[in-house]
């Protein structure tokens, strides 16, 4: 028995900033529910501390998840030089728009690069498919 | 075809200079476009498909299942057509016109607001050419263009030699990006990449001007006034500079107000212009047509020839408080580009879509209509995101109908 199972994976608190990504965009555009499309927009970019903090490493899966969704998608390291713990970046596609909130202010646009998420590793659980996602 | 120059109509780039190599009617070979625009060239090549309910039918049971649902429908939405060009996009606000439909692009939640006041000639700006010809001083504000319109540096804003900047980048150029993450584009502007925090864009703005002012720029994250000052001083040299205006800066600000008193301060002390990097190929066009039509760039309802404006009839606002009962969307992917807890609701609703690509919005419409890829596939006319008409022909010939002639079709019927 998996005794990790039982145990409570430490969760942290991002923001999600959505953005553009020219892999993911060639990808899209060659098929849209191509495994090469789901691997580029599928994934979330961390800090390394906040990978650590996570106890996972660049490749597993993890939970992101809020009030309005949940998705399983695969944790990366950013690359980015400058520490942005809390702060987190996935290419703009069908994953994070689940999380993304119906408040707009009545003003017609929804706030894709400021999304709050909990984060907690997915202890294997695979990405989930676009097919679940409607 | 070999030799002649075509446009991609992969971004609102729309570069004219694409040379292809295509064996029996399908683009093998593509030249001088980058890796977005080498797919999107190579995509045309779609049989004709028709479905209702999931099922292939014939165009004619296709057309007439679309007829139907926006006959039935009290309050239809039309969304979409940035992707489209600027024929389709006359013929859809006819069609929106003549059924009382509310109309959007996603320049709604986009840069429409900028594109706004450009198209009113409220702020200053120029065209693409001018940037390559003459400008020294370039700001990506908010946008990554290396990833969203890859030849934007190359062509136009950076690496070209223009006709009064022939020592290019490495001494007449200044790149400057101003964002939130290191992106490709900030890298290439090296020392003059201004990293800020999230919703960081408003202060820096007025640190800015005071900076310009003589003051000294403060902000709340104590962004370094040493940078600062050194960014307004290159801005006030500028003697011609442009900033591109991303979505990455519009959302971060409560209101345009900020950005229009940097352009006029900037404007006092130097010859500072500004675009938006609207991102679809013909989504300027749309506002353009739709402007011309009604005064408004997006989210109009048509009312017995009456024409309403406003927020509530945006896409996002009519699916948030379920305003309309049946969509035809052309050239779009809602279901992939807007947050769940809003596009949910369009699974309640019958959905009539138009497009090149099989997209999540294609799998959940009832009627979807495959059609011919602009500018590959099918001719016509788009304005540029500077604004400059362009017109292209079809590099193969299409096995499957333009979204112009399944569009005449439908508002024939009508
Ligand atoms: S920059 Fe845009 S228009 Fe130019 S080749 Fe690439 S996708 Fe096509």
């Amino acid at each position: 028995m998996d005794f990790g199972s039982f145990l409570t994976s430490p969760e942290i608190k991002v923001k999600i900033i959505t953005c553009r990504d020219i892999f993911q965009e060639k990808a899209m555009i060659e098929n849209h529910f191509g495994e090469d499309y789901i691997n580029h927009s599928a994934v979330i970019k961390l800090d390394p501390a906040d990978l650590k903090q996570l106890n996972v490493k660049k490749g597993d899966t993890v939970i992101v998840k809020n009030s309005f969704g949940r998705i399983v998608v695969k944790a990366e390291e950013s690359g980015y030089e400058t520490p942005h713990r809390g702060i987190a970046f996935m290419p703009k596609s069908p994953w994070p728009n689940m999380l993304v909130s119906d408040e707009t202010g009545g003003m017609g646009v929804p706030r894709f690069k400021d999304i709050s998420a909990n984060v907690t590793s997915a202890k294997g659980e695979k990405i989930t498919e676009m097919e679940s996602l409607f | 075809m070999e030799n002649n120059y075509h446009v991609c109509t992969g971004c609102a780039l729309l570069c004219d200079d694409i040379e292809v190599g295509s064996e029996k009617n399908k683009i093998n070979k593509v030249f001088t476009a980058c890796r977005i625009g080498m797919a999107h060239m190579k995509e045309g090549k779609g049989e004709a498909i028709f479905r209702v309910d999931n099922k292939s039918v014939d165009e004619a049971t296709a057309i007439n299942e679309a007829v139907t649902i926006l006959r039935n429908a009290k309050k239809p939405l039309i969304f979409g057509l940035g992707a489209s060009t600027s024929e389709t996009q006359k013929i859809a606000i006819k069609l929106a016109k003549k059924i009382n439909a509310t109309l959007d692009d996603n320049s709604s939640f986009c840069l429409g607001g900028v594109v706004e006041t450009l198209i009113k000639n409220e702020m200053k700006t120029c065209t693409l050419d001018d940037v390559r010809n003459k400008a020294d001083v370039i700001i990506y504000w908010g946008t990554d263009p290396s990833d969203s319109h890859p030849r934007l540096l190359s062509k136009y804003s950076y690496f070209p030699r223009g006709k009064e900047k022939q020592r290019g980048w490495e001494e007449e150029r200044t790149a400057i990006a101003v964002d939130v993450r290191k992106s490709h584009t900030a890298k290439i502007s090296g020392n003059y990449f201004f990293q800020i925090p999230p919703k960081g864009d408003e202060e820096f703005i007025d640190a800015v001007i005071a900076g310009l002012s003589g003051k000294l720029p403060k902000t709340s994250y104590n962004y370094p006034p040493k940078k600062l000052l050194e960014l307004a001083n290159i801005l006030k040299g500028a003697k011609f500079g442009v900033i591109f205006v991303g979505c990455g800066l519009i959302y971060s600000l409560e209101s345009l107000e900020s950005l229009s008193r940097l352009m006029k301060v900037l404007n006092e002390k130097a010859n500072i212009h500004l675009m938006a990097m609207v991102g679809n190929y013909n989504s300027m066009g749309f506002n353009e047509n739709l402007f011309a039509e009604t005064g408004y760039l997006n989210s109009v309802k048509f009312e017995n020839g009456i024409v309403k404006h406003g927020p509530e009839y945006s896409i996002v606002e009519s699916l948030k408080a379920k305003t309309v009962d049946a969509a035809l969307i052309v050239d779009s992917d809602p279901f992939s580009i807007l947050p769940r807890s809003i596009v949910k609701n369009l699974q309640e609703i019958p959905v009539v879509s138009i497009d090149p690509y099989e997209t999540l919005t294609s799998r959940h419409s009832k009627v979807y209509i495959n059609t011919a890829i602009s500018g590959v596939e099918a001719g016509g006319t788009a304005t540029r995101m500077d604004r400059v008409k362009v017109s292209f022909e079809p590099v193969i010939e299409a096995n499957r109908p333009s979204d112009e002639a399944i569009l005449k079709k439908i508002m024939e019927a009508l």
